[in-house]
């Protein structure tokens, strides 16, 4: 570490790659929750996506074939959530409920199926996630260089979804009728559009995005365990409300819990209090976090 | 109302079928695996008896989301809520080693209900008073509380004298009577049942049932009608988490007999399904809960009989969960009525 702050520059670069996940579910999420649907299935198609994508990792041998496949299967998922909640109208939050029972009840039965366990499966074999790397004179610069560099390809595939989402969600008219199908169901009808179609893209980019988090939770571990997702896609969404439905929002929302979970991490080794209470933590300084925002905005809206 | 039974009755005949078809595919014996998903749970008194007794902390866990939503409140958080309600319950009994049975196991329940009320009323209260989101603070403390009460059955109320991850052994004379031994079927299935009734008149026919509801319908139109409505995100959320409570102390009182480690996992969650099933009747989450513990026995009796994994049942409950509402199916079974 070429900083003179060694403690704060590994907690921030590890809460950069922590925070991943969260954040991919959390920009796909919010293509569906702008799109006016409440998306619970989130945490089960992160979990799919974290199956598929290490299982035809190792059958293929290939990192990219698995990664690809995997987000197939979490897309199908989702495609099979949408098309029920949209096309049979059932209700949307019971459909969720199920899309997230199914997964982990359908992993498991395939695991037991494929692996004759229902315990942690290791893939020794799988190549490791390639780290991304970048002239030695960048990696120098101080903290900047420390946070931001040395993560592997799946951290910067994020950021460039982010990015490409933010343009997508407020400069295309795409964007535009996904997000009037939220504000407003009827005008789209009355432009002669399905607002339903929308709807249906937004659930299916929820698929493509928690796919490639559920991937990046498996590669890094080398293993799947069941559950592996443990409510990832809860806390996606909590972001995704805290960061008042914005991309910019959702990275920052994103970066406090993977910073919270950076740190309890951290004080785990240094600090003599139970790990129950650490692991509590983020959740803990999330809802803080939510209040304070809350309580902040209240005001704010009372004095004008 | 008899078109909302056919829709019922389509919906599981789809989901069945796509069970049967789950069950050929994975199973080597898929006629004797078949047999005991379907049958098994009547096969002996034993298993008829203990499907009764998981179908009781559901009534419960329904109830609470059914309240809640009648109101138009979310209440994310019931696994924490059984969890901890059924922790305080266990710790009030431990205190009291030595106590009155009725008095003590009174006091437990108490205790369970003021504790999972406490912790529920509080997003409640968030919401009121800066509205913030419920749903997504009732997520978060649960969370939280999860851990905090793992902490306490495997540290300082653990058992040292038994390998497994569980509280010390609450006294005897809290342990509620069976009913139908030898299954561990007990009193609190009345309670169960009472609770419902007594939850079903309080919403249709007391004051603050009505206007909860009225809540629930429309906000806006309630306050300009005069009801106060801030304290009805509370009410729901505090009368919610005081029925996980109750779910997770009678849990402890009934069934196990101490706090084990993730000893209610899911039964939030399915409550949110049972309450939904019910389309948020209070009585109507009786046969809600049924079906959900016939579909678990169900998928136990198949593993222990036959060649698949107890899983299955998250999927069969998953198809289920998937068609119940959808309105589709229930408007085809009714263009069929009408020629």
């Amino acid at each position: 570490m070429s900083s003179n702050s060694p403690f704060a520059i590994p907690l921030i670069h590890n809460a950069v790659g922590i925070m991943t996940p969260f954040l991919l579910a959390a920009i796909g999420g919010l293509y569906t929750e702008l799109a006016g649907m409440l998306n619970i299935a989130l945490e089960g198609l992160i979990l799919t996506g974290a199956f598929f994508s290490i299982v035809f990792a190792a059958a293929t041998g290939s990192l990219l074939l698995g990664i690809l496949l995997g987000i197939l299967c979490s897309m199908a998922l989702a495609l099979l959530f949408g098309a029920i909640t949209l096309y049979l109208r059932a209700n949307v939050f019971i459909t969720g409920l199920a899309t997230n029972l199914f997964a982990s009840g359908f992993t498991v039965v395939l695991a037991f199926q494929l692996f004759k366990t229902k315990g942690v499966i290791q893939f020794p074999d799988i190549p490791r996630l390639p780290v991304f790397s970048v002239p030695a004179a960048l990696q120098r610069i101080p903290v900047i260089g420390d946070i931001l560099f040395g993560h592997n390809i799946i951290v910067y595939a994020t950021w460039l979804i982010v990015l490409v989402s933010a343009i997508v969600i407020y400069r295309t008219p795409f964007g535009l009728r996904l997000r009037g199908t939220g504000l407003s169901g009827e005008t789209i009808v009355s432009l002669g559009l399905d607002p339903r179609r929308y709807q249906l893209a937004g659930i299916l980019i929820s698929g493509l995005t928690c796919g490639l988090a559920g991937a990046f939770l498996t590669m890094q571990l080398a293993a799947f365990v069941p559950e592996i997702s443990s409510g990832r896609g809860w806390i996606a969404l909590v972001a995704i409300y805290l960061g008042n439905k914005t991309p910019w929002g959702i990275v920052v929302a994103s970066f406090v819990f993977g910073l919270a979970e950076s740190f309890s991490n951290y004080a785990q080794g240094i600090v003599n209090v139970p790990a129950d209470f650490i692991l509590a933590l983020p959740y803990l300084i999330t809802v803080a976090a939510m209040i304070v925002y809350a309580i902040w905005r209240h005001y704010r809206a009372s004095r004008t | 109302m008899l078109t909302g039974f056919t829709g019922l009755a389509l919906t599981l005949v789809f989901s069945f079928a796509l069970v049967i078809a789950l069950i050929l595919l994975l199973s080597k014996t898929p006629g004797r695996t078949i047999w005991y998903f379907f049958a098994g749970a009547f096969t002996n008194a034993y298993y008829l008896g203990n499907m009764l007794n998981s179908a009781v902390p559901l009534v419960f866990t329904g109830l609470a989301i059914a309240v809640a939503f009648k109101s138009s409140v979310f209440n994310l958080g019931g696994e924490g809520q059984v969890y901890a309600g059924g922790l305080a319950a266990t710790a009030v009994c431990l205190a009291l080693p030595a106590a009155n049975a009725y008095l003590g196991g009174f006091a437990a329940m108490a205790g369970a209900v003021v504790v999972s009320g406490i912790l529920a009323g509080l997003s409640g209260f968030f919401k009121m008073k800066w509205n913030a989101d419920e749903m997504i603070s009732s997520f978060l403390l649960s969370s939280a509380i999860i851990l905090v009460v793992n902490f306490f059955i495997t540290g300082p109320l653990d058992d040292p004298n038994n390998n497994l991850l569980a509280t010390l052994p609450i006294g005897k004379q809290y342990a509620l009577t069976k009913i139908f031994p030898p299954s561990k079927l007990n009193v609190s299935a009345f309670f169960a049942i009472a609770t419902a009734v007594l939850v079903s008149f309080f919403m249709a026919r007391t004051h603050a049932g009505y206007e909860m509801r009225m809540c629930g319908l429309n906000r806006e139109f309630s306050r300009y009608g005069g009801i106060s409505v801030s304290k009805y995100f509370v009410l729901p959320m505090a009368m919610g988490g005081a029925l996980n409570g109750l779910a997770g102390g009678l849990l402890v009182l009934g069934t196990y007999g101490a706090s084990i480690k993730g000893f209610s996992a899911g039964m939030g969650w399915n409550g949110i399904a049972v309450a939904l099933i019910a389309r948020n009747s209070p009585l109507g989450v009786i046969p809600a809960a049924l079906l959900f513990a016939y579909l678990e026995a169900g998928a136990k009796a198949a593993m222990l009989h036959s060649d698949v994994t107890f899983e299955i049942a998250a999927i069969a409950q998953s198809f289920i969960f998937y068609f119940v509402t959808a309105q589709s199916l229930y408007s085809l079974a009714r263009r069929r009525k009408k020629p």
